[in-house]
């Protein structure tokens, strides 16, 4: 379009002369030559530099000020009329960009426009600033509008329940849930698909709420409990059962760590361990086996440390709980202190709004959000909450890390845990009496560095060298005496968040540069989301406490909604709303809304007990479907929006290498104490790891379940890293699927997988002692069910030709004996079955 | 072959081949029924099978000779005759004029080819070039510090997690050959931001770099620890010392066919699917790339001319170089190797420059005569470039800081002009005055030569359209042939 524009300006501006007068409101033949300057001189360039931040389409009008149309320039925004047609100098467009004014130069942070460019636009402005625009875009120009409609929009309003539909066949629904799917399947001309084999239900259910196999006798038992007291009862009874287990904690406390972008290593460039991070791991663990109502599970992780405790016991895992904040990753070679905490701050606020309340709050850090009603004064009243909290993330300076933090110690228990070394007590008084020397060299060196700025001779000289050895000296000595106790020994320490004694408020800092600071605003919620009825924020508090009881509070119109979606979507495939991670204005919005809300609220009002709401799922009808294929509901709704079938899913990485050490029998199901980070890796910086011949190659070479696996950011476990594990970087509420030949590769080739075959083939040779009762044994373990005839023939043959050997007499494949190799190979490809990695 | 010549047992064949058929039919239907917002739609055949261009492109194909640690532009390409004399210093026009502590360059600069390229006396090899040479002598990017400098190179962004140059190169163009991975990254380094720099962040995974070359440590720690900087195998996973290869055919043949069979029953099964590719592709690729990675098989010659034999400085990078082209010349898309060391001279960096070009100069030359003689420069695009230059001044009297205001890189082949030099920094080459050219303006010009353009190369993600240069970037029309 421009292109022809210009075309026509070419041919058509020589002629133009200048029109001072100001067109009219409705001018309909606007001087063809003005137009084509327009077109071509002007447009353009608000649209490549402007529209951005000042137009409909952007969905954002910066300062209250739109460039997108003719009234729009001409009204201006808050600041005054951007355009005054035939005086440049009046209007503020042109001050703007030829950087008149130091506080309005635009575009923001860009060098400036061509010469050229604002001579075009001061001659366009002086010659009546033509401009064809007439807007028929319309954008809140303001806040009030914006914060007007954000009232409005679905997921900020509080969630209402909603009675349940009328459906026409009453014998399908076993709960309200899938009388609001049926009735939706049904509005569409859909019919839900007929319920599953009770083999595929045992195998669903197991994964969902364990993330394991069934055993041939669970199933065995399943299917007598359906034939005896019917499916219902038998899926009743299961899931009791898989909801007791501590099993269920580390499947579903895995979910909430890929939210809490959990990981043992500080990621980006430094990238040091986090040798104690593996305690909040744990902590989330248990804390869903035992079923901590939802609204207290985030108040302790958020605030932890302000609740109140009757034991020393209770305290510890308080305190470990606020390890959700300290987590995340850190720029720890960032030099310059104030810069690196305010990056700190700024990713606990992302962290906590994507992961809690599906909002990116975090992107009203340079400028207001530009689709969400969020203003950078939101954002900076959050910032002052955890400006008044100190993050204890526990690393120490060294050459590869410019930044230290400390430790919270947690009390002394009698069966306390702490892994890491302890040293003689007199090794820890020679390390007082070192780092005492180091702070006194230190000294002098300050004293040094005073007198030679005053110009005067230092009493003794010191070069870079000297510095940067006391420093390197000094961090490793502190860091380790944190973790000591005046005898020497390992005391248990932890990663978290405490209240600073002095809250503050933190200034506003311009386009979020830390060395523009403009006015302090108060510590807050954000106004989009503010209730009456939403806890103050104390004057001597951090407000940490308040932000968690104003996230919880039944009011708040998004946590239990997110909450009750990512339950639904890692049991249905798909949330409601599918971008799990964003309920603003750029998310998807629900394909069941009343249900949604109906989920919400009955989560509120039963308790926000997580293995309830489980259970209430994976009793509907809804989750009993098969997840066959069905032409006609595939043409209608391909993605399954509407529900008409269960989707297949691939299992997580975890449940692929939890599913092949349960099928070979040698899962551990204990928890091992901390985890190789804490053990083994402790202070190495990752990327020297390599280095290390004690460590697994995998970095695995455990049989505990994977939910114990090293998660060091930028170097994970090899079977985690192919198989699309969350990024322990950003909060994930839905992993990807990816089906790579590095995938295959490590099914095909790597030590670990053949070691599973090998003990899968061992624990057949042991079990059966026939080729066919083998075979049958081998698929009930590994894929849940019995082969078919056809898979018996070709599986026998296989076996008889696995070896070049065997092969070679092929004839005779039935008579000759099966050796052990074979049924290694044999088991190995079970285990690399697609079906192996797939849920029905 | 399978040995099974039954049909009755093998019912799997025919009909993985037709449902195979109709999947891709689904493919289809799923690229059609997703909003047109990305830019490049998933066409039958999966997500790596080759695909349009959004205009002609220059270049099929990119090798990226990475120079970790931000090389002198000031001692090798940016002559600066006023850096050298008392006078000059005083009166240049920069900002650092008069600075007491600007450092001449202890190396002396030729011009170079009919072009009359300068480039100075370290890179005696690559001045025979000079006329395929395309120097951008007016590079800036944000920050003077290595990891943000280096991820922003590769990402566009050191704030966010973002697909690399690479990947955003893979996505658009498709592979070529559909044995090998489309993407391939050599010893990249683990610092610096690691995987992030041939990440896919939120592309799909087909799109991130194989990388070869085992886990590395870093220079830095390699030279104190003294240990090789690049242990242990090039790719995990491909060698099966269990099974002969025909051994392991025939175990495929088992799992394909258990595959199938569940294809069969499930009508439609994307994911079995997929699967029964990626055990074929796998399977084809541990056959190739190791082929590939042996150069066991180059002539005297040929080695000699890369600088590979025992000892050699040239040793190291000479294979990445070889490497670099038998992968290209194989059809990987986007190849970057990284230069061994670190061109991080704070100290001594008369003779420490000295024997970072000594290690890749005589490389680099080879590559380019290489493709040069097959024919493939003209489509292949080849880079060199580090994540800045240094400062015109000294630092620790011997050595230079980091600069992001002003450095230089070069291009060849694929679509770019020849001896030209684009662009210019101030008189004492501290900050780029003529045309400067930023990391999104080159990122834009990249794609623009790969067919690209780089506002309409887009992924959904999180309900926003990304691209590689965010908001910003121009082509540099100039560079292009």
């Amino acid at each position: 379009m421009f292109r022809l524009a210009s075309a026509f300006a070419l041919t058509a501006f020589v002629a133009a002369a200048p029109a001072m007068a100001e067109e009219g409101a409705n001018a309909d033949a606007p001087n063809a030559a003005e137009v084509a300057f327009f077109e071509s001189k002007i447009r353009p360039v608000l649209v490549k530099h402007c529209y951005e931040c000042h137009s409909a389409e952007a969905g954002v009008a910066e300062g209250g000020l739109r460039l997108d149309d003719r009234s729009a320039i001409r009204a201006g925004g808050t600041r005054g009329p951007a355009v005054i047609p035939g005086r440049p100098e009046a209007g503020l467009l042109l001050t703007a960009i030829a950087h008149a004014d130091r506080d309005l130069a635009m575009p923001p942070d860009q060098p400036q426009l061509p010469k050229e460019v604002i001579a075009d636009f001061r001659r366009w402005i002086e010659r009546g600033a033509h401009d064809p625009r007439d807007g028929a875009a319309t954008v809140a120009s303001d806040r009030e509008t914006l914060l007007a409609q954000a009232k409005n929009f679905w997921a900020y309003r509080r969630p209402v329940a909603s009675p349940p539909p009328a459906v026409a066949d009453e014998t399908w629904p076993r709960d309200d849930v899938d009388r609001f799917v049926l009735a939706r399947l049904t509005e569409q001309g859909l019919a839900p698909s007929p319920d599953a084999s009770p083999e595929t239900l045992v195998r669903r259910l197991h994964f969902d709420l364990i993330g394991l196999p069934p055993s041939p006798e669970a199933i065995d038992s399943f299917l007598a409990e359906a034939s005896a007291k019917g499916i219902d009862a038998a899926i009743a009874a299961e899931a009791d059962r898989l909801l007791a287990s501590p099993a269920f904690g580390e499947r579903w406390g895995r979910h909430w760590l890929d939210v809490a972008r959990f990981g043992e290593s500080s990621g980006k460039e430094a990238n040091i361990p986090f040798p104690y991070a593996w305690r909040y791991r744990d902590y989330v663990i248990d804390s869903v086996a035992d079923d901590v109502p939802y609204d207290r599970f985030l108040t302790e992780q958020i605030a932890g440390d302000l609740l109140p405790y009757e034991s020393n016991r209770e305290r510890a895992r308080l305190l470990v709980a606020t390890g959700f904040l300290a987590v995340g990753t850190k720029n720890l070679s960032e030099s310059n202190e104030t810069q690196f905490h305010a990056d700190l701050v700024d990713e606990q606020i992302d962290s906590l709004s994507r992961a809690l309340i599906g909002s990116s709050i975090a992107c009203a850090r340079c400028h207001d959000h530009k689709f969400d009603p969020f203003s950078m004064k939101d954002y900076y009243a959050l910032a002052g909450v955890f400006e008044s909290s100190k993050t204890y993330f526990g690393t120490f300076v060294s050459p590869a890390s410019q930044q230290g933090g400390e430790l919270i110690r947690l009390p002394r228990l009698d069966d306390e845990v702490a892994l890491h070394p302890s040293v003689t007590a007199k090794r820890y008084a020679e390390m007082k009496e070192q780092l005492a020397a180091l702070e006194a060299e230190r000294a002098e060196m300050d004293e040094a560095q005073k007198e030679f700025l005053a110009g005067r001779k230092p009493k003794k000289e010191f070069t870079l060298t000297d510095a940067l050895r006391n420093i390197w000296q000094t961090g490793p000595l502190v860091g380790k005496l944190q973790t000591i106790d005046e005898q020497g020994r390992a005391v248990p320490v932890a990663m978290g968040v405490l209240d600073d004694p002095a809250p503050t408020e933190s200034p506003l800092f311009a386009r979020g540069e830390i060395a523009r600071p403009g006015d302090p605003v108060p510590r807050g919620y954000p106004e989009a989301l503010r209730f009456d009825s939403a806890p103050p924020i104390p004057q001597d508090a951090s407000g940490r406490l308040q932000l968690a009881q104003w996230l919880t509070h039944p009011e708040h119109p998004l946590t239990a909604r997110v909450f009750v979606n990512r339950v639904w979507s890692h049991l249905f495939g798909e949330g409601l709303v599918r971008t799990v991670d964003d309920f603003g204005r750029t998310g998807e919005g629900p394909s069941h809304p009343e249900l949604l809300d109906t989920l919400a609220v009955d989560f509120a009002k039963e308790g926000q007990s997580l293995k309830r709401l489980v259970r209430r799922l994976v009793l509907t009808r809804t989750y009993r479907q098969a997840s066959i294929f069905d032409g006609n509901a595939f043409h209608a709704d391909p993605d399954n929006r509407f529900l008409w079938r269960m989707p297949k899913r691939r299992l997580e990485a975890e449940a692929i290498r939890d599913a092949m050490l349960a099928v070979s029998g040698e899962l551990d199901l204990d928890r091992p104490q901390g985890s190789l980070v804490a053990k083994k890796v402790l202070d190495k910086p990752i990327s020297l790891i390599g280095l290390d011949k004690a460590l697994p190659e995998d970095l695995d070479g455990s049989t505990t379940r994977s939910v114990y696996l090293p998660v060091i950011r930028d170097r994970l476990p090899d079977v985690l890293e192919l198989f699309d594990f969350a990024e322990p970087a950003l909060v994930t509420g839905k992993r990807d699927t990816t089906n790579v030949p590095v995938q295959a590769l490590y099914l095909m080739n790597s030590p670990f997988v053949r070691q599973r075959a090998e003990a899968f083939a061992r624990r057949l040779a042991k079990a059966a002692n026939n080729r066919e009762a083998r075979i049958e044994l081998a698929f009930r373990l590994s894929l849940g069910r019995l082969p078919e005839p056809h898979e018996i023939e070709r599986a026998s043959a296989y076996l008889a030709s696995a070896s070049d050997a065997d092969a070679a007499e092929s004839s005779t494949a039935d008579s000759v004996a099966v050796d052990e190799e074979g049924w290694n190979r044999f088991c190995q490809a079970l285990l690399s079955t697609a079906e192996f990695r797939q849920l029905d | 072959m399978s040995p099974f010549h039954d049909d009755s047992l093998r019912p799997s064949r025919r009909a993985a081949l037709k449902s195979l058929a109709s999947g891709f039919g689904y493919l289809a239907f799923a690229a059609l029924a997703q909003r047109p917002t990305t830019g490049i739609a998933s066409p039958a055949g999966g997500p790596l099978a080759a695909k349009e261009t959004h205009f002609p492109a220059r270049a099929k194909r990119v090798i990226f000779l990475c120079m970790n640690g931000g090389p002198s532009h000031v001692d090798l390409f940016d002559y600066k005759p006023k850096l050298n004399d008392a006078e000059g210093r005083r009166t240049a026009d920069s900002p650092l004029k008069g600075n007491a502590a600007l450092m001449p360059s202890p190396f002396r600069f030729a011009r170079h080819g009919q072009s009359g390229q300068w480039i100075s006396e370290l890179m005696p090899e690559l001045a025979k070039q000079a006329d395929d040479l395309c120097f951008v002598k007016s590079m800036h990017t944000d920050l003077p510090n290595h990891a943000q400098a280096f991820l922003q190179m590769h990402t566009g962004s050191f704030q966010f997690t973002r697909p690399s140059l690479g990947s955003w190169s893979l996505y658009g163009l498709g592979s070529a050959n559909q044995n090998l991975p489309g993407f391939v990254t050599i010893n990249p380094p683990t610092d610096n931001g690691g995987a992030r720099n041939y990440g896919n962040a939120f592309l799909p995974a087909v799109y991130q770099a194989t990388k070869i070359g085992a886990n590395q440590t870093p220079g830095f720690y390699a030279a104190i620890l003294g240990v090789d900087q690049e242990p242990g195998p090039p790719l995990r996973n491909v060698d099966n010392e269990w099974m002969t290869k025909q051994e392991q055919r025939r175990q495929l043949d088992f799992l394909r066919d258990l595959d199938s069979l569940k294809l069969e029953r499930d009508e439609r099964n994307p994911e079995v699917e997929g699967a029964i590719e990626s055990f074929e592709l796998a399977f084809r690729m541990q056959d190739e790339l190791p082929a590939l990675l042996d150069l066991s098989g180059e002539s005297q010659t040929t080695l000699d001319d890369y600088g590979i034999g025992p000892d050699l400085p040239t040793a190291r990078f000479g294979r990445q170089c070889l490497l670099a082209r038998r992968l290209a010349e194989s059809g990987v898309r986007f190849i970057e190797i990284t230069a061994p060391g670190s061109w991080d001279h704070h100290f001594q960096i008369d003779s420490a420059l000295k024997s970072s070009c000594q290690a890749t100069d005589l490389p680099v030359a080879a590559l380019l005569r290489d493709l040069k003689q097959r024919g493939m420069l003209e489509e292949t695009l080849v880079i060199w470039a580090g994540e800045f230059g240094r400062t015109p001044y000294a630092q620790s009297g011997t050595g230079r800081d980091h600069n992001n205001k002003g450095y230089t890189l070069w291009m060849a082949g694929g679509g770019v002009r020849g001896g030209l030099s684009y662009g210019s920094t101030d008189e004492l080459g501290y900050q780029a005055v003529e045309n400067p050219v930023h990391i999104h303006d080159w990122h834009a010009t990249i794609l623009h030569l790969l067919g690209f353009d780089h506002e309409r190369l887009t992924f959904e993600y999180a309900g926003r359209d990304y691209r590689l240069t965010d908001v910003h970037g121009r082509v540099v029309t100039d560079l292009v042939a």
